[in-house]
């Protein structure tokens, strides 16, 4: 019989919070490369949201350790084939990326945005990164689905996207700078992001077959069709669609999108452990 | 590396005894647990991290409708190719002079990683030390010229200690010895240093399919994934930030400014 390793809420939230960091991170990257000065607010959020959620993740997953002082003991190794290996290089790398940009964000001087913008493009690598590879942290194990999953980090990254741009969107809108057309971006790219998330889970069931049972039936399934692919994936496109000129109920969407992205990492860990 | 050390258990030999079990418990000092009624004279269950070696009962039907034991004296495999030694994140998880897998309780930090990346269910988490635990292939006891207390203890020699080479041949001509004698679905399980998981150090003589032990027929290392899964992560990310790309780029190129 093979064994759970007991992963639950603290890694659900690491999961969730790291999707969301990274995602956001490469949304402000590319909104300030590729953006207009008028993105300028998405880019700040961005990069403001991803430096405490870093700071978040890095504490959570250091006290789901059996022994947490020794948490350096990660740093006295490199398996670059071993997801728990780089994915703690790499959330520590991805850290220092997210202090970085988050420092220059208050700059103004054309060589520090200048900088800022290049650092970005290399932090994106990291933020990419630390999104997707907790899916395939779990893909590499002998469970049962996870270890069946090939699209799980692809998916966690999809999802990490939708989060991350949800949740700058979300701020901006509390903060009161949903005006300017940034958010008008920052949204249309979150739809991009959850029509890719949806498509890549139906690739993803379709692939795993009788394998998804433990999301697709059993006492998961209704958190799982309704909590993620209802409330977190189709409702938040159809109000995009049909409300998208009320911000309110765009900022709804947000709202729910996030749920979505929590209610993934937690029936996927949770099923098979449960 | 000195040469590989290895242990044969021959499950025809075993009588279910647990005398194994015992043994282990008692070198290793491992706290005892409260038994669990399965229906079955097993106990106990599983591995856990106070059980390294435990006797399986298992009862198969015999084509005369009546019952026969299966006894298999189980214990963690050792693989060359070991599923938890990989997933290690802090290096604890190391390979012994001998070719035997140790998990190091100074530097394991408990992430949880080689218990779900063990094909076999037998890396258990200790909540008390916050590490890792498994057989130890008695490691202090192979260092001092001893063998592993299970295989000292065992009356029968169901479990033998020894050199892997010699330990193979041997097992080979016992396979050969008991199909002579009827049992015909006798076979070696992780024998094979070509086979699954480059051969497994603790090797077993099985008379019956290993699905019958409840074994894995072909177990696999979980990492042999890794690198299609970060292939096909990449391709999400390449589409995720072209849609971004799509969205910030639009209208904003009449800005002017970028």
């Amino acid at each position: 019989m093979l064994k759970i390793p007991d992963w639950e809420m603290t890694i659900v939230w690491y999961f969730f919070l790291g999707g969301i960091a990274g995602g956001a991170y490469f949304t402000a990257a590319i909104a300030d490369n590729f953006g207009s000065a008028r993105d300028r607010a998405v880019s700040k959020v961005g990069y403001l949201l991803s430096l405490p959620l870093t700071l978040a993740c890095g504490i959570l997953l250091i006290a789901d350790l059996g022994t947490p002082l020794r948490f350096l003991n990660m740093l006295g190794a490199f398996k670059f084939w071993n997801p728990m290996s780089i994915g703690a290089w790499g959330l520590g790398v991805f850290g220092l990326f997210s202090l970085l940009s988050s420092v220059l964000s208050f700059s103004t001087s054309q060589q520090m945005v200048g900088l800022r913008r290049k650092l970005s493009l290399v932090g994106s690598i990291f933020g990419f990164f630390l999104a997707a590879y907790t899916g395939v942290l779990l893909s590499a194990t002998t469970l049962p689905f996870w270890g069946d999953s090939r699209l799980m980090g692809a998916l966690f990254l999809a999802s990490g996207a939708s989060t991350g741009m949800a949740a700058i969107s979300l701020i901006m809108f509390l903060g009161g700078t949903a005006a300017g057309e940034g958010w008008g971006k920052v949204k249309k790219a979150d739809r991009y992001s959850m029509i890719i998330e949806l498509v890549l889970l139906a690739v993803f069931l379709g692939l795993l077959g009788s394998a998804a049972r433990p999301l697709t039936s059993g006492q998961f399934a209704p958190l799982f069709w309704g909590g993620l692919v209802g409330v977190g994936l189709v409702i938040p496109l159809v109000l995009e669609f049909v409300g998208q000129r009320v911000k309110a109920v765009a900022a709804l969407g947000a709202v729910l999108v996030l749920v979505g992205g929590f209610v993934l990492r937690y029936v996927v860990l949770m099923s098979v452990q449960a | 590396m000195a040469r590989t050390l290895a242990m044969f258990t021959d499950t025809s030999l075993c009588i279910g005894c647990r005398a194994c079990q015992v043994a282990c418990k008692q070198w290793n000092e491992l706290g005892m647990e409260v038994p669990e009624w399965t229906g079955t004279y097993q106990n106990h269950t599983h591995f856990t991290d106070q059980t390294f070696r435990l006797v399986r009962f298992i009862e198969e039907p015999k084509p005369t409708g009546e019952l026969a034991w299966l006894l298999m004296s189980d214990v963690c495999k050792h693989c060359a190719q070991a599923g938890c030694l990989e997933a290690c994140p802090t290096g604890a998880i190391y390979r012994t002079q001998y070719g035997t897998v140790d998990i190091n309780q100074d530097t394991c930090n408990g992430c949880r990683y080689c218990v779900s990346s063990c094909p076999f269910g037998v890396v258990a988490f200790n909540a008390s030390s916050g590490t890792a635990k498994k057989c130890t292939f008695c490691n202090d006891r192979i260092h001092n010229g001893l063998g592993p207390a299970c295989a000292k203890a065992c009356p029968t020699e169901s479990i033998q200690f020894g050199f892997r080479d010699e330990l193979v041949a041997r097992a080979q001509k016992r396979v050969e010895t008991l199909k002579g004698m009827g049992f015909k679905e006798a076979q070696l399980y992780g024998a094979d240093s070509n086979g699954f998981l480059g051969g497994l150090n603790a090797f077993f003589l099985l008379l019956a399919r290993p699905g019958t032990y409840n074994l894995p027929d072909s177990p696999k290392l979980p990492q042999r994934n890794v690198v299609v899964d970060s292939l096909l992560s990449i391709g999400s990310a390449v589409l995720v930030g072209l849609g971004a790309l799509l969205a910030f780029r639009e209208r904003g190129q009449g800005g002017g400014d970028a």
